[in-house]
């Protein structure tokens, strides 16, 4: 099958350089011809496991373990306690 | 024998007896850090202070006579996809190359209030995609027993430490056998718990439905200790199972009689090298004379397992890895234009290969017009390989397998080659699709290689794997750290 990897990379938001193309296109037809090959099976695939149902916790607010200053630390650029991020509305 | 050569088990009782302190042991297993690791690799953190600190606490804690847990003062690494509070976690990419986390993994708390002590994190495929630890953006790990061959991956610095001796005992996280297949290539135990045995809190997510934390080590005992230190019940892990469990360690009992062991044949058939083959059916005959039953079992999707296996969790893993933006942590490209434009040269530039691949091909799964032929088809896939697997444990107790298809191969071999690469999980996957727990123990050496033998068991019946286990190292004897 063909695979249009630069539609898949626009999806998933990446970007292959061109010298790289030809390589992710052989390997992606590749490793979609190796997992194509399934049986016909019929079923509901819902795969819920009724021993070990989920449990959610209570719909209540959570304790705040974390300062905002611990949760920004990591944050690649701030200004006046904010994430920045180019604009996204003009 | 030095320290860090030592098992858990062995330094626990020295510590009681007062024969050694916890800052000794760790100093040991950091010097060990220090001559062999340049060749081994293993490592990506190593936290001396943090560790000495730690044991210096112990060892105070001793002094006063306080009652400590049975793996106190005893050192542990981490791989790096764990989340440690205030220690670097970058599962190897990138794209978290700076991330240092503002809390600890359910996991990590478990290993802190067992007053275990940090030596450090452990390299690994980038993002826990790939079997041989090549796919690490930083540096690749050796295997200790010849260091011309990869560890497996992909928690291989955490095979590889405790192979060299850098560890005691460490964490690893298996996906799709990346605990089994190194602890197998490492001549290691590893243990890949039942699905919810283990909470997956502070783990960084590859494929939710078939992630587990579990332990490796030298030996069965120290495995079962450290699994018994991290299960439990986790309610930040809407996953995690709620119930009891045995103390797995003071249950271990090498007696195999009347144990029906299941032998697939489609474990036994092409792609798994004979030499493999006959190591471990040597072992399970073995048992056999210890009083072990043997029944021959079927298990005919096996053969679909591994597309199953690929589909399933690249479509996890697309979902999973969309968070990594270069928003609010880790990478951030230099020079964008837009918002899209950061987005896309920050995930082009912070992710290997082999994680761009994965993404892609979950994109693909999961996009209209493909869902059902793909997708859709795995999931029933999986279901059947459930069904099948209850259907076996009506006729057996556990199910032995080989671990791995063949023994460590060489560092370049299989990475031009995506499908061969994976391949190599072929043996593991199946496990991780039906949430059953599974141990891989050496059964001996292939071409002067460790070989591992896998033990599967029913949901949450780990002690019987364990036991099983155990009576293998009764045969061949406990690992000790090899000369590096």
């Amino acid at each position: 099958m063909n695979i249009d990897v630069q539609h898949l990379a626009k999806l998933a938001r990446l970007r292959i350089e061109d010298e790289k193309l030809s390589k992710f296109e052989k390997d992606m037809e590749s490793i979609v011809s190796m997992v194509e090959q399934l049986p016909d099976v019929t079923g509901d695939a819902s795969g819920l496991d009724p021993e070990h149902p989920m449990k959610l916790r209570e719909d209540v607010p959570a304790e705040d373990k974390l300062s905002r200053a611990e949760l920004l630390a990591n944050a690649p650029k701030m200004q006046a306690g904010c994430v920045v991020v180019p604009k996204t509305v003009e | 024998m030095e320290l860090y050569e030592m098992s858990a088990n062995e330094l626990s009782l020295m510590l009681r007896e007062k024969k050694c302190s916890s800052e000794e042991i760790t100093r040991s297993v950091l010097d060990r850090i220090k001559s062999t690791d340049d060749k081994v690799g293993a490592y990506l953190t190593v936290c001396e202070e943090n560790a000495l600190s730690k044991a210096r606490e112990v060892d105070a804690k001793f002094a006063k006579g306080e009652q400590l847990s049975p793996l106190a003062g005893i050192p542990i690494g981490i791989k790096d996809n764990i989340s440690t509070k205030g220690v670097l976690t970058t599962c190897a990419s990138k794209m978290l190359y700076n991330y240092v986390p503002p809390f600890d993994a359910f996991v990590i708390g478990r290993i802190n209030a067992a007053d275990m002590v940090i030596t450090g994190k452990l390299n690994m495929d980038e993002f826990a995609m790939g079997s041989s630890t090549e796919n690490s953006h930083f540096k690749k790990t050796h295997n200790p027993h010849d260091l011309d061959r990869v560890p497996g991956g992909s928690s291989g610095g955490s095979a590889a430490a405790v192979a060299a001796g850098s560890a005691v005992v460490t964490l690893g996280s298996d996906t799709g056998g990346s605990i089994r297949m190194p602890a197998s290539y490492c001549g290691t135990v590893g243990l890949k718990p039942t699905y919810g045995a283990v909470s997956r809190y502070g783990l960084v997510a590859f494929a939710s439905s078939l992630d587990q934390i579990g332990p490796l080590a030298r030996n069965v005992t120290d495995a079962a200790m450290l699994f018994g230190t991290i299960c439990g019940h986790d309610s930040m892990d809407a996953t995690s199972a709620d119930r009891e469990y045995p103390d797995f360690a003071g249950k271990l009992n090498s007696d195999v009689k009347g144990l029906r062991i299941g032998v697939p044949k489609e474990y036994f058939g092409e792609g798994v090298d004979d030499s493999v083959k006959q190591a471990v059916m040597n072992t399970v005959r073995e048992l056999e004379k210890k009083g072990a039953e043997i029944v021959d079992i079927s298990l005919p999707s096996t053969k679909y397992a591994l597309n199953a296996y690929y589909i399933i969790s690249s479509a996890e893993a697309s979902s999973n890895l969309a968070r990594f933006d270069g928003v609010k942590y880790g990478y951030r490209t230099e020079n964008y234009d837009s918002l899209i434009d950061m987005y896309e040269k920050t995930r082009s530039e912070g992710f290997g290969d082999e994680v761009k691949r994965r993404i892609m091909l979950g994109t693909f799964v999961l996009s209209s017009g493909f869902f059902d032929a793909y997708y859709k088809k795995a999931k029933l896939v999986a279901m059947k390989i459930v069904e099948e697997f209850n259907e076996a444990f009506g006729r057996c107790d556990i199910i032995a397998t080989p671990a791995t298809p063949g023994t460590a191969f060489r560092l370049g071999e299989n990475m031009g080659d995506p499908t061969k690469m994976y391949a190599a999980d072929i043996c593991t996957v199946t496990v991780n699709i039906a949430g059953l727990p599974a141990v891989s123990v050496p059964c001996g050496k292939v071409n002067g290689l460790p070989a591992g033998l896998q033990f599967i068991g029913k949901k949450f019946d780990e002690q019987t794997l364990l036991n099983a286990a155990f009576a293998v190292e009764k045969l061949y004897g406990e690992a000790r750290p090899v000369n590096v």
